[in-house]
Parts: C-alpha cells; sequence; structure tokens
C-alpha cells in the first residue's frame, strides 16, 4: 500500500455520494410525482415528497457542481477530470470553459439549467405540475446516471468525473502510479488552445439553457397527451417557448462569433455538424412556437404543434448523440471521441418511444377534427412558415446524419465533398420562403382578411425593399438569382417588420416583441447573406507564377506570400508584414495595413496581428485578428508560416553564400534590396588591411538599395598573393548582407561575387489570407434585436396569461 | 382536392429531393484503386502519409500548392496535389483524410482533414484539425 501525499481524497468521496445522492433523490423524484400526475391543484404528500427530492436531487447536483469547480480551481491533479481538461496556469474564465470541456462537466451544465427551470416550474405550473415534474425528473435520472461510473454485469453506467488519475483506465500502469510524491510533478494537460476564448467561457452554458428550455414545450405537450387535456398547455408553455428561441437563438450565434474570432476557416458558419444539430433543434423550436400560437385558442393544427413541441427536446437529444458518441468521428472538427454511445442510444429511443406513443394514440382523434384555414389569413402563412422550417430542418438532419445512416444501413456515404454549397442549395431557396412568410403574415388578420386593405398596407415596404435589393445587387455586384431574391424577401421582412411597428401598432414595444424579434431576423439573414455571399478574398496571388498547375484548373489563389517587409497590394489596401514577435506560448506576425496618401506616399491605417499559438500536446494553432469598421471586417489569418528557428541567435547566422556572375553595371535582387556593381576600386590601403606589399588587390563597389529608398555602400576587395586567390568580404549589417569577391573570369570579364543573407532575412515570409467580410455588423444588431424581440413576446404572453386569468 | 392534400403532396417531394440530393452529392469512401478506375469522380479516402517520399512546398514561387505521396488503408500509393496553403504541421499526421478526385496522374484533393497525434500519455485519438481547400471552378 502506498502512501500517496498531498491527495484530496475527500473531495471526491464527498462528489461520488453526491452523485450517488442526485440519481436516487431523481428517481424518487420521478416515483412521487408519477403518483400525482393527474392535473389538479391539489398538494397532497406524493407532490409534496416529489417536490422534496426534486430539491434534494438538485441540493446534491449543485453541490456536485461545486466540488467540481472547487477542484479544478485547486488544480487537484490527482483526478483525471482535472489533470485531463486544467492546468495550473490558467485564469479564472478559463477555468470556467475547462469544467465543461469534458462529456461530464457538459452533463453537469444540462442537469444544472434543467434545475433552474424546474424549480422555477415547481412554483409556475399549477395543475401541470405532477406531469411536467415526472418528466422533468426522467430526464435528470437519465443525466445523473451518466456521471456514476458504475460497471454492473461489465457494462458502463456513466462516467464518473472524480476517477482519480492513477485509477484511470490509460494511467494505471505507468510508473508515476507507484510514486507516491507523483503530485509534486504532475501538470495538467490544459484546455484545448481553440476553446482558450472568450466566447468559449459563455457560448456553451448559453446553448445549454437554451437546450433545457425546449424540455420544457416537451414536458407540457407530452402531459397534455397523456392526460388528454388538448389545448389548455399551450398558454402556460409559451412564453417559454419564446424563451428558449431567444436564448437558444443567441447561444446558437454565439458559438458562430467564437468561430468567426478564433477558427481560420474564415466565416461565422460553415455547416459544420455540430452547428448543425445545434441549428435544428432551433429551428423545429421556432416552428413550434408558431404553430402553438395559432392553436392557443382554437385547435387547428394540434397535431403538427404537439409534433413539433415534442421533436424539438428529441432533436436536442439527438444532437447530443451525435457530438458525444464519437459517431461523427472524421466528419466534425469538434465532435468529442469519447463518449457513452449506448447509454446516450436509450436515452434518445426511450423519449422518442414515448413521445410517439402518446402522439400517435391521440393522433387520429386531431387530424380528424382538423378544418382548413382560409387561404387569406395569418394562421394558414404561419402554418406554411413552420412547415419550411420542418423541411429545413429535415434536411440539414438527413445530410448531417450520413455517419449515422452508415452505421444503420452499412453504407459507405462519406458527407458532402461540398459541404457549404451542398447545405446553401437547400437552405437558400427555403430562407426565401421564410423571409416572405415573416414579411407578409403580420399584415394578415387572423381567420380572414380583407385582400384589399391588405394590398394596401403592405405595399410601400414591398416596393422600397424591391428598389433597394435591386440597387444594392448592381452595387455590390450580387448576380446570382437566388441570393438576389433572398436579398428581396430578407429586406421586405426587415421593412415589412418595422412598418407594422411603427404604423400598426404605433411603436407599442409591449405588443412589438413578435415584429421586433422578426425585424432582428431578417436582420440576421440580411447580414449573412451580405457578409459571407459576399465576402472578398483580398490576398489574391498576384505573382506571375503559373498556378496552372498539371493539368488543373481549378487554382485556388486565396492565399498569398508575405516576405517580412514586403509590400504587396490587396486591394484597397497595401499591406506589409512588418514583424515577428514571441510572446510566451503566442507567436504574432505585425501586419500594417496602408494606404497611398494624397502625396503617393504610403501611410498606415491601421495593424492587425494574427498569431500562431505554440502548442506541444495540440500542435500548433493559428488564430485570426480582425479590424472591425462599422460597414465591414477585415479578417486576417497565417495559413503557413515557418516556425523553426525562432530564436535571436539563429536569426543572426549567415547561411552559405551563392556565387553570383556578374558584370560592373549588373544589378540584382535580394530578399531585401537591389544591389548594383557600380566600378572596380583601385586605391586599396593594403596596410589598413593588413596585406603584403606584393599583394594585387581590387575592390568591387556594391550599393544596395532598399523599397523603402536607403542605400548602403560595400566594397569587397578580391586579393591575389602568389598563385592564391582570397576575398575580403564586406558586411551590410542593417540588410543582414554579407559580400565578397571570389575572381574574376578573364574570358567573360564577369566577376565571381560571392553573397550571403542572414537566417532572417528569408526564413521569414508568411502565408496569409485577408477577407473582407462587407456588413457584418447588420447580423451582430439583428442577434441582438431578435432575441430582444423574442424575449419581449414572452413577456408580453406571461403578462396576457396573468390577465386572462 | 383541399388545400392540405396539395401541401402535403408538395412536402413529401421536398422531401425526397432532399434525400436524393443527399446521396448525390454525398462523397463515397474508398481507396486509391477505386479511384483510379473512375477519373474525376468524387471519393473520399483516408490514409496515411507517406512519411519518405518528398512533401514539395515551395511557397516562394506558389503558396497556393503542395504535394505529397499518401498510402490508402489497403496499400495503394498516390502522388496527391492540393491547391492551398500547406497546413501547419502536416508532417506531424498520423491520418489523413481527403476528398477530392483523379485528375489525370495524380489525385487532386479539394479538402484534407487530418489528425495529428496528441501527446496525451494516455494514446487517446488526437485532436482533429481541418483545413479545406476551395477550389473554383
Amino acid at each position: 500500500m502506498i502512501e500517496y501525499v498531498g491527495e484530496n481524497l475527500l473531495a471526491g468521496q464527498i462528489g461520488n455520494f453526491l452523485i450517488f445522492l442526485s440519481f436516487v433523490a431523481s428517481l424518487l423524484s420521478v416515483a412521487f410525482y408519477y403518483k400525482t400526475s393527474e392535473l389538479s391543484l391539489e398538494l397532497n404528500s406524493w407532490k409534496k415528497w416529489g417536490r422534496f427530492f426534486f430539491r434534494l436531487h438538485s441540493f446534491a447536483m449543485v453541490g456536485l457542481i461545486g466540488i467540481l469547480f472547487y477542484l479544478i480551481y485547486d488544480h487537484a491533479f490527482e483526478y483525471y477530470y482535472i489533470w485531463r481538461h486544467s492546468s495550473s496556469d490558467m485564469p479564472m474564465n478559463y477555468i470556467i470553459s475547462s469544467f465543461w470541456e469534458g462529456q461530464e462537466g457538459s452533463t453537469m451544465l444540462w442537469a444544472f439549467w434543467n434545475i433552474v427551470l424546474g424549480n422555477i416550474l415547481i412554483f409556475t405550473t399549477k395543475k401541470w405540475e405532477g406531469g411536467v415534474m415526472t418528466i422533468y425528473a426522467t430526464v435528470q435520472v437519465f443525466l445523473s446516471a451518466m456521471l456514476l461510473g458504475i460497471f454492473p454485469f461489465d457494462i458502463q453506467i456513466g462516467s464518473n468525473p472524480f476517477v482519480l488519475l492513477r485509477e484511470h483506465a490509460d494511467m494505471f500502469n505507468l510508473p508515476f502510479v507507484t510514486n507516491p510524491n507523483y503530485l509534486s510533478f504532475v501538470e495538467g494537460n490544459g484546455l484545448n488552445p481553440l476553446l482558450q476564448n472568450y466566447w468559449m467561457t459563455i457560448h456553451p452554458p448559453t446553448v445549454f439553457f437554451g437546450f433545457a428550455t425546449t424540455l420544457i414545450p416537451f414536458a407540457y405537450a407530452l402531459t397534455a397527451l397523456w392526460k388528454k387535456n388538448f389545448q389548455e398547455w399551450i398558454k402556460p408553455a409559451l412564453p417559454w417557448t419564446f424563451f428558449g428561441i431567444g436564448i437558444l437563438g443567441l447561444g446558437i450565434l454565439m458559438g458562430g462569433a467564437w468561430a468567426y474570432e478564433a477558427l481560420s476557416f474564415g466565416g461565422f458558419w460553415a455547416w459544420d455538424p455540430v452547428e448543425n444539430s445545434s441549428l435544428v433543434p432551433w429551428l423545429v423550436l421556432v416552428g413550434a412556437g408558431h404553430l402553438m400560437l395559432i392553436n392557443r385558442t382554437k385547435m387547428k393544427s394540434i397535431f403538427s404543434a404537439f409534433a413539433l413541441a415534442l421533436f424539438s427536446f428529441l432533436l436536442v437529444v439527438y444532437s447530443t448523440y451525435l457530438t458525444k458518441s464519437g459517431i461523427l468521428g472524421e466528419t466534425s472538427v469538434h465532435s468529442f471521441a469519447d463518449g457513452l454511445p449506448g447509454q446516450l442510444i436509450i436515452f434518445l429511443l426511450f423519449y422518442l418511444f414515448v413521445a410517439l406513443f402518446f402522439l400517435f394514440k391521440n393522433g387520429g382523434q386531431f387530424l380528424k377534427k382538423s378544418e382548413e384555414d382560409a387561404f387569406w389569413s395569418r394562421e394558414f402563412w404561419m402554418f406554411l412558415g413552420a412547415l419550411v422550417l420542418v423541411i429545413s430542418a429535415f434536411q440539414i438532419t438527413l445530410s448531417t446524419s450520413i455517419p449515422v445512416i452508415n452505421a444503420l444501413f452499412g453504407t459507405t456515404l462519406a458527407p458532402p465533398a461540398k459541404p457549404i454549397e451542398h447545405y446553401n442549395s437547400w437552405q437558400i431557396p427555403l430562407t426565401i420562403l421564410v423571409t416572405l412568410f415573416v414579411a407578409i403574415s403580420q399584415f394578415l388578420k387572423y381567420k380572414k382578411t380583407e385582400v384589399g386593405p391588405f394590398f394596401k398596407k403592405i405595399a410601400p415596404s414591398f416596393i422600397i425593399s424591391f428598389a433597394a435589393a435591386i440597387i444594392m445587387a448592381v452595387q455590390l455586384k450580387i448576380r446570382d438569382v437566388f441570393l438576389i431574391t433572398l436579398l428581396f424577401t430578407s429586406l421586405f421582412a426587415v421593412l415589412a417588420n418595422l412598418d407594422y411597428l411603427i404604423r400598426i401598432i404605433k411603436g407599442n414595444v409591449k405588443k412589438g416583441g413578435s415584429a421586433i424579434a422578426h425585424v432582428g431576423f431578417g436582420m440576421v439573414i440580411l447580414g449573412s447573406l451580405l457578409s459571407a455571399g459576399n465576402k472578398k478574398i483580398i490576398s489574391k496571388n498576384r505573382t506571375q507564377v503559373n498556378i496552372n498547375f498539371e493539368d488543373n484548373k481549378n487554382a485556388n489563389d486565396e492565399n498569398v506570400m508575405l516576405l517580412r517587409n514586403d509590400t504587396i497590394l490587396m486591394d484597397p489596401y497595401y499591406v506589409t508584414y512588418t514583424q515577428r514577435r514571441v510572446d510566451a506560448k503566442n507567436v504574432y506576425f505585425d501586419m500594417d495595413y496602408l494606404k497611398v496618401n494624397e502625396e503617393g506616399k504610403y501611410q498606415k491605417e491601421f495593424s492587425l496581428s494574427p498569431f500562431v499559438q505554440l502548442n506541444e500536446q495540440m500542435g500548433n494553432v493559428p488564430e485570426p485578428d480582425t479590424k472591425h469598421f462599422i460597414d465591414k471586417d477585415i479578417f486576417t489569418h497565417i495559413t503557413y508560416a515557418d516556425l523553426e528557428n525562432l530564436d535571436s541567435t539563429a536569426q543572426e547566422i549567415y547561411r552559405d553564400s551563392d556565387t553570383l556572375n556578374l558584370k560592373i553595371g549588373d544589378s540584382l535582387f535580394t530578399s531585401n534590396s537591389i544591389i548594383k556593381l557600380v566600378n572596380f576600386e583601385r586605391n586599396i590601403d593594403k596596410e589598413k588591411l593588413n596585406l603584403l606589399e606584393s599583394d594585387i588587390a581590387l575592390g568591387v563597389k556594391i550599393t544596395a538599395k532598399t523599397l523603402e529608398g536607403e542605400h548602403y555602400e560595400v566594397r569587397p576587395i578580391m586579393v591575389i598573393r602568389g598563385n592564391n586567390i582570397f576575398s575580403i568580404s564586406s558586411e551590410i549589417e542593417a540588410l543582414g548582407l554579407k559580400f565578397g569577391f571570389a575572381g574574376i573570369d578573364p574570358d567573360t570579364e564577369k566577376l565571381k561575387i560571392l553573397l550571403a543573407e542572414k537566417n532572417k532575412n528569408s526564413g521569414d515570409f508568411v502565408i496569409m489570407q485577408a477577407l473582407v467580410f462587407p456588413y457584418i455588423n447588420v447580423l451582430w444588431i439583428g442577434i441582438i434585436v431578435m432575441v430582444l424581440g423574442s424575449l419581449l413576446a414572452a413577456w408580453n404572453r406571461i403578462r396576457s396569461n396573468k390577465s386572462s386569468n | 382536392m383541399k388545400k392540405s392534400h396539395i401541401i402535403g403532396i408538395i412536402v413529401i417531394a421536398i422531401a425526397i429531393g432532399a434525400i436524393i440530393s443527399t446521396v448525390a452529392d454525398a462523397a463515397t469512401y474508398a481507396d486509391f484503386g477505386v479511384a483510379m478506375n473512375n477519373p474525376g469522380k468524387q471519393f473520399q479516402v483516408v490514409g496515411e502519409l507517406n512519411k519518405e517520399k518528398e512533401i514539395i512546398y515551395a511557397p516562394e514561387s506558389n503558396a497556393n500548392q503542395f504535394s505529397f505521396h499518401m498510402v490508402d488503408k489497403n496499400g495503394n500509393e498516390q502522388k496527391v496535389i492540393f491547391n492551398g496553403a500547406k497546413p501547419q504541421d502536416f508532417e506531424r499526421s498520423e491520418q489523413v483524410v481527403i476528398t477530392g478526385s483523379l485528375q489525370g496522374e495524380n489525385f487532386l484533393a479539394d479538402k484534407i482533414l487530418m489528425k495529428c497525434p496528441s501527446k496525451y500519455q494516455d494514446g487517446e485519438a488526437g485532436e482533429l484539425t481541418e483545413i479545406t481547400a476551395e477550389s473554383k471552378s
């Protein structure tokens, strides 16, 4: 038995006890709430016990989270999770991020938000409490089970965050395990460098909060089907649905902001499987919210309202399966490799089965009852809009699920070779429809609309946005018909809803939640279209080198090589790579963006410093730098840099010299200047150079002129002593050039010049990419407007629910 | 015919269209042998970089092209050309997944996905780095 020094085993023991407690308490909460699931306000003892155990579960889970945080903060590397995801040199915000980098931590984060929402629902659900909380507690049972880390009958249930480093399956036979003092030298792995970004501190909790809110409409809808009360659930569930739309939408686009800032794919959205699987539940949730709105007073399309309210949460679980099971494997940058696929499949299938069972058990009666909406009614177009969202979600899910399709059917399909083109070819036309419906539906009335007044009201925004779209398309040289149409419909969506806000409801912000959210949505689409659809790569290869290489006409000209102090035109800027700075883990490459002023001279506009993070464990990670303007962003990142010879002594060493055969009067480019052989110098002061009187010495005057206009002069000397020739070389320190004069060819009269350059001269180049994203601020402002609008709509629903009670 | 029926038919048609397009746009996993017999067709090939052979990248003359030799899972070797900058740490890659097609003698990659070894002692699968070159046709 080894006595290990410095281990804090007590914290882990308490943690394990709390995991067990949270699991058992959630099970008991299910049992007691189940007994009281009938729709009733009566506060019987079953319900009281159900509440008690849900709170006990909450207490245990929060305690558990507290302990894990404490251990990360305390750098308790005796625990595998802490060792794996953190290190002792991390600032506070990364300590927070490393909490949910691993799958146990992110499960706890999800459970945490369910607890927050569940404890609010205990007070607000009234007669729905029994049913809704039964469902809530079952989800907590599944989530707690994912933390158990027990092995009954050799089946792993859950993955425990408090496993000790020395007892972890990958570690227990390594030599350090037998060293009682191992904690004195063990250092944590640290956080994935890509996640070391402030967006990664706020994006995951926001997305998980959004994910957690989808459980509310799910729980209400399922209880309604279960207890056969098919309409009343909508009113209490609606505000939460709008709230969820706002929060999840915010979370998804925060992820986009992170990708834009920290990843180098040059954009905020790349149809990556992980991005897709967070977008799909949002699309379905938006559809659900709108269908619930139609059906809150009259059951018309109640079947679809139920289906979407149920599927939003199911798709969240599916998304968790995709990202955590490792099935995405080679298809995604962000998928986690370590997973519990079996448990996640059971989690998903359980809820899928329950939801479908209740949906189809009651489905028949809804479909019989349904009656047609009038063509000119708001509900008809809202229904169509929801349908388009479902189609959009279906298409994204289908293409994202290719690895799942392969696993199910044994096919060998690979994800689309050109994902952006593939998804856009579907999603752009669908978005055209959605934005069009968003534009017109506010002006339509429920039930029936007079056609004449409707056209009169919608005409101004239609005409203005049509004209504006044409002008913008010409100005921005957009040629694609679909993009021009989308430009029009998204402008129309923004203007029509603004018009509605101002003229119809006269700026009454309280009632304007939906109009504001729709303005924001239109702006998000407009901003995406203008920035991504119209992004310009300004780092075009302008060299004379033919890049149509080996029969390939698809030459890629997005990257440019930039030598240090070289200035290259990147329209409308000239870019100079001025220096390389090494700062701890990062190598910064400073780029000056210049413009030519009226006097014809370069004038610095701004500087950007994209960098490469040197990371021993995960490889080197390039991170971009972006200059933000009101109407555009200039985005720069390093695609390749020579990261050898980083220290300054290596930089000052001369490389082997090249032998050049030149005549007097010839010029030549070096890496940083133009040199010219001017004339011979015959008057050499031999004494000063310690030469013999009998030596023959001949100098050559060489001038060097830099691009900045600086002049230098050197005189290398050739010496003939007897039968030997040697050279006295001469150096231009500032340029890192060294010249020798090694002889003259008597036939051609060419001089043999030896030229050596320092490592720093040409070793220092970068390959970079510069992009302009026009009007990307429309997108970011749109998100804020959309989120505020959704929250306002949620708040307004709460108020109207209260006043109708 | 009721409106709902028309809408239903349209939705089903679109859904079928989406399924067909997913299958049509999907690349296929294959080895170089299969790619060799179907020049011009898009494939996804999984394999390893042949570290013995030269990786050619001369940014001074063309920053947007490099070539390397790759061995697929069945041992076929093929020269691959990628029109884009060389990914950082490419030499360290353990596994390479390329998407592209055979053009003439060489495999022209549109996209490279590589797996670098992590220095975790537990030998777990490394982080993935995705490098994409979008070819313009």
